[in-house]
């Protein structure tokens, strides 16, 4: 089972009890607190036998002191017939208030321990705690993986704001949440006698009545020299029995002292389990530590957000999985189809083999590349993989690889098809990797490797001819494309840079309807987006989305990209058409390894021509003041500077740093590793500061930034590469 | 006392009469005791019956009400009297007793206990609350028997008959 399924089903099913335990628990933080107000500390010179001498001064009939955990003493004595327990003042002996020992009905402390049903609710408390330790690790796994590793623990959290409640919520309580669920375990194995906390038996002793009468206190050696703050309990012998003791107890264990000769009779160390749960009472109840307290009741408060948003986030995952119609179970399944795609894309294609695969009378299982494996039934094997990023796996089958290479080579033959676009270098990087894999273990080929380029339906339909020519049946992909559901923009304004003829283009912003949080919450409308991410648009008439990087994020309430029309490109054509007022259809993309994440170190953008539109996002956001350095480069500055007005402006609000520019079509012109080359000693020193370096632009562009930056960084034995495998050198090229 | 929650209890626990194998029980004589508890406003209280000998030294457990063996040391008097007797809870053990409520134990003596200076004694404990060893001690006699006694913090009244 994956830490993710743990975290689901134990935080859906568990967590509603947990909803008892967290609520109740809110309460239970507040009795710390109240204590702590009465709490008057013991002087650091006050020794047990003079607060003894005091106590007894100022209340004859003391039979107890008591040190709470606040720092309160509680003398415990008889007034008349009536038992009282009071406050006392170590200073001089003085009784305060009377003493409660909690402000709450006792039925709060015994729902939150045992729900009312006495022991068997003291074992279903328990589970939920263990329960809670589990979910508690399994969300740190899970968080740790979303974040991209300890270092970007702190970093922005997107997705949507039932997601976003949930990542920022539980990054907080989680160490607080799981220290009281084991906390809790402990303290629950004390009290069902499944560890013992006492060092044995009471010795049986007596105080014996020599020629001597019976001692203050005061005067015993053992208490003069003890001092009352390691104080736990102090019991005054009975006045009426004459073989009565005086017993003490402290923190490191409990003595047994003669009322005639003050010797200690016994003496017992407290246990090293007695010490542990000690510490665990202190974790798990706040109590002598009112601030942790309330850090303890704001997590069991937040149980209550925890689990709504959970039940949210998975009942819209649940909405919108794919269910594959017909999928067989995976014994009786002759035909195995494994998928792995990271948004959602492929499945169109999938849930199309699937049915022509079903109606060619075969059984069918689909499931996740990261579920693979084979059967007796098997025959066949159909892997589809979509490469995501730069050439990595979808998060999902992250761990694929590996355990295709565990697994002993199937008999059943196998087929895989990638999925991917030719534009980048790493086309199909992970479905050549899954190939290599099974070729490598020795699986037989049902067809050779082939790519889908852009999710061409008639492509993949090409491969399904093939498919069936293998199989020797009637095969024949119906593929209707799949979209993710979209919202609609409206354009607002649009700035106009016509003075290519060859490639007029327009920076577009757009508005979209705010939806209410309860759609938000469910992840309706347009998700949460920064600049750098990607925004999907559907043309009208086509169901191919396309991508434009983006120049805003949602706090500035306004998505704004910069097209350049193509020729005969129907979606630049669609959206150099609009006019303000028409609409859009649109969707998002995260594209996490691009976005900037609330990091403090300096950044170098590097930009040319439509590719400064997310690096201007990231400006317009720098709202900290972090060090950003611009290089861009154009044609013309006349034709071409997108984004100049602001980007002037930005300047002189600090929000930019510097600027350098580069142009190709004015004398003595050039392209922008030429600004870079130019600029090569501060560069350098940035780069050595940690600065890290995002660029955006044509694939061409790319590849030539990168090798004017191995030049510049050369001599401090330092490469893209190196950068890049520690994120701090992001490409967004098209 | 610090331990969980002890069960509110019915509003009687009776005792099973105990089959302690004391001599000349056919002699014997049937003990009923009824402990009234006071309404201290806490959890179920933890108590132990018990006999001590005119010497004041531990004679026989006649009822434990509480389960857990964890908050045994907070009857103090009776968990250190009794620690020699490895069947102290043989067959004598019960629920908490909720405040308020009533506990009624039987238990066969033999006529030797009886108007020899021996004692009934209750330690009672409830949690948070301040232990309370010996919260009575009422001797053994039969110009006793029917009489209500008071304790000092849990124990409203104890009253015993002797059949």
């Amino acid at each position: 089972m994956s830490w993710k399924a743990i975290h689901r089903w134990l935080g859906l099913a568990a967590g509603c009890l947990a909803l008892v335990m967290g609520t109740t628990g809110v309460f239970l933080a507040v009795d710390p607190v109240v204590q702590a107000r009465h709490a008057s500390p013991a002087p650091p010179d006050l020794s047990v036998a003079t607060l003894a001498e005091r106590v007894q001064r100022a209340m004859p009939g003391v039979e107890e002191i008591r040190h709470l955990p606040s720092g309160a003493f509680v003398a415990y004595g008889f007034d008349g017939e009536q038992a009282q327990a009071s406050y006392v003042d170590p200073q001089d002996g003085r009784v305060l208030a009377n003493y409660r020992p909690s402000q709450l009905p006792r039925w709060v402390k015994n729902l939150h321990r045992s729900l009312l049903l006495d022991d068997a609710g003291r074992w279903g408390v328990a589970a939920i705690a263990l329960a809670m330790a589990l979910i508690s690790f399994a969300g740190l796994v899970l968080l740790l993986r979303r974040m991209g590793g300890w270092r970007h623990l702190a970093g922005a959290v997107r997705g949507s704001l039932a997601q976003r409640l949930h990542v920022l919520v539980g990054r907080v309580v989680l160490v607080v949440l799981f220290l009281s669920s084991v906390t809790a375990l402990y303290m629950s194995a004390t009290t069902l006698g499944l560890l013992e906390l006492d060092a044995g038996p009471e010795p049986d002793v007596v105080s014996v009545a020599g020629s001597q009468t019976a001692l203050p206190g005061a005067q015993f050696p053992v208490l003069q020299g003890l001092d009352a703050r390691a104080l736990r309990k102090l019991n005054f012998p009975s006045a009426a029995d004459p073989e009565d003791i005086w017993k003490v107890t402290t923190d490191r264990g409990q003595g047994w002292i003669d009322r005639y000769s003050g010797e200690i009779l016994a003496w017992q160390d407290a246990t090293i389990a007695q010490r542990v749960y000690d510490w665990a009472v202190v974790l798990h109840t706040g109590e002598s530590a009112w601030p942790w307290a309330i850090a303890l009741g704001l997590a069991g408060a937040s149980i209550v957000l925890m689990w709504l948003s959970g039940l949210l986030i998975w009942w819209r995952a649940r909405r919108q999985a794919v269910r594959i119609a017909d999928n067989s179970a995976l014994a009786q399944a002759d035909v195995l189809v494994f998928v792995a795609s990271e948004d959602g894309s492929t499945w169109g294609f999938v849930q199309a083999l699937h049915d022509a695969l079903v109606r060619c009378g075969h059984r069918v299982h689909t499931s996740g590349l990261e579920n693979f494996q084979t059967t007796p039934a098997t025959r066949h094997v159909l892997v589809l993989a979509a490469t995501y990023g730069e050439g990595q796996a979808p998060t999902h089958a992250r761990q694929a690889l590996e355990r295709i290479a565990r697994l002993p080579r199937g008999s059943a033959p196998v087929a895989v098809l990638g999925f991917g676009d030719r534009q980048f270098p790493t086309f199909c990087a992970f479905a050549q990797a899954v190939e290599q894999v099974l070729r490598a273990q020795g699986w037989p080929m049902l067809l050779p490797l082939e790519c889908i380029h852009q999710q061409s339906g008639q492509q993949f339909a090409l491969w399904g001819e093939a498919l069936a020519q293998a199989l020797n049946e009637p095969l024949v992909l119906n593929y209707v494309p799949r979209v993710p559901p979209s919202t609609t923009l409206t354009l607002i304004s649009r700035q106009d840079y016509p003075g290519q003829t060859d490639r007029p283009t327009a920076i577009l912003r757009f508005q979209w309807y705010r939806r209410g949080w309860w759609d938000r919450l469910r992840g309706r409308g347009l998700a949460h987006f920064a600049a750098g991410d990607l925004v999907g648009i559907v043309a009208p008439g086509t169901g191919v989305p396309r991508y434009y990087s983006l120049a805003s994020g949602t706090s500035d309430g306004f998505l704004e990209i910069c097209v350049r029309l193509f020729q005969g490109g129907v979606c630049s054509t669609h959206l150099y058409g609009l006019q303000p007022g028409d609409t859009a259809e649109a969707f998002i993309r995260r594209n996490p390894g691009f976005a900037l994440q609330g990091r403090r170190q300096p950044v170098v953008l590097i930009g040319a021509g439509t590719g400064v539109a997310p690096l201007a996002g990231f400006i317009r956001r720098n709202d900290r003041r972090v060090p950003m350095h611009l290089y861009y480069g154009g044609r013309d500055p006349a034709l071409d500077f997108y984004f100049e007005p602001e980007i002037r402006r930005w300047l002189d609000e600090q929000r930019l740093a510097s600027l350098q520019t580069q142009f190709s079509r004015v004398p003595g012109g050039g392209y922008v590793q030429e600004a870079l080359r130019r600029d090569a000693t501060r560069l350098r020193d940035l780069l050595k500061r940690g600065a890290i370096v995002r660029v955006c632009g044509s694939h061409p562009m790319g590849r030539d930034v990168a090798k004017a930056l191995d030049e510049i960084l050369g001599t401090l034995r330092l490469s893209v590469q190196q950068l890049k495998a520690k994120g701090r050198y992001a490409e967004d090229l098209f | 006392m610090s331990k969980p929650m002890s069960k509110p209890l019915l509003a009687t626990t009776v005792a099973a009469a105990c089959a302690l194998a004391l001599p000349a029980l056919a002699h014997g004589r049937q003990l009923t005791l009824t402990t009234q508890l006071k309404n201290y406003g806490g959890d179920g209280a933890y108590l132990a019956v018990y006999l001590t000998d005119s010497k004041g030294a531990y004679a026989r457990t006649l009822w434990v009400a509480g389960g857990k063996a964890k908050f045994y040391k907070h009857l103090a008097d009776w968990n250190r009297l009794s620690v020699g007797d490895t069947k102290r809870l043989a067959g004598v053990t019960g629920a908490s007793v909720g405040a308020g409520r009533t506990l009624k134990v039987t238990a066969d003596l033999a006529d030797a206990l009886i108007d020899a200076g021996y004692e009934i004694r209750i330690d009672a404990a409830a949690e948070d609350m301040r232990d309370s060893p010996s919260d009575i001690r009422v001797p053994l006699t039969t110009q006793n028997a029917g009489k209500p006694q008071t304790g000092k913090q849990y124990v409203q009244t104890l009253t015993y008959q002797l059949k």
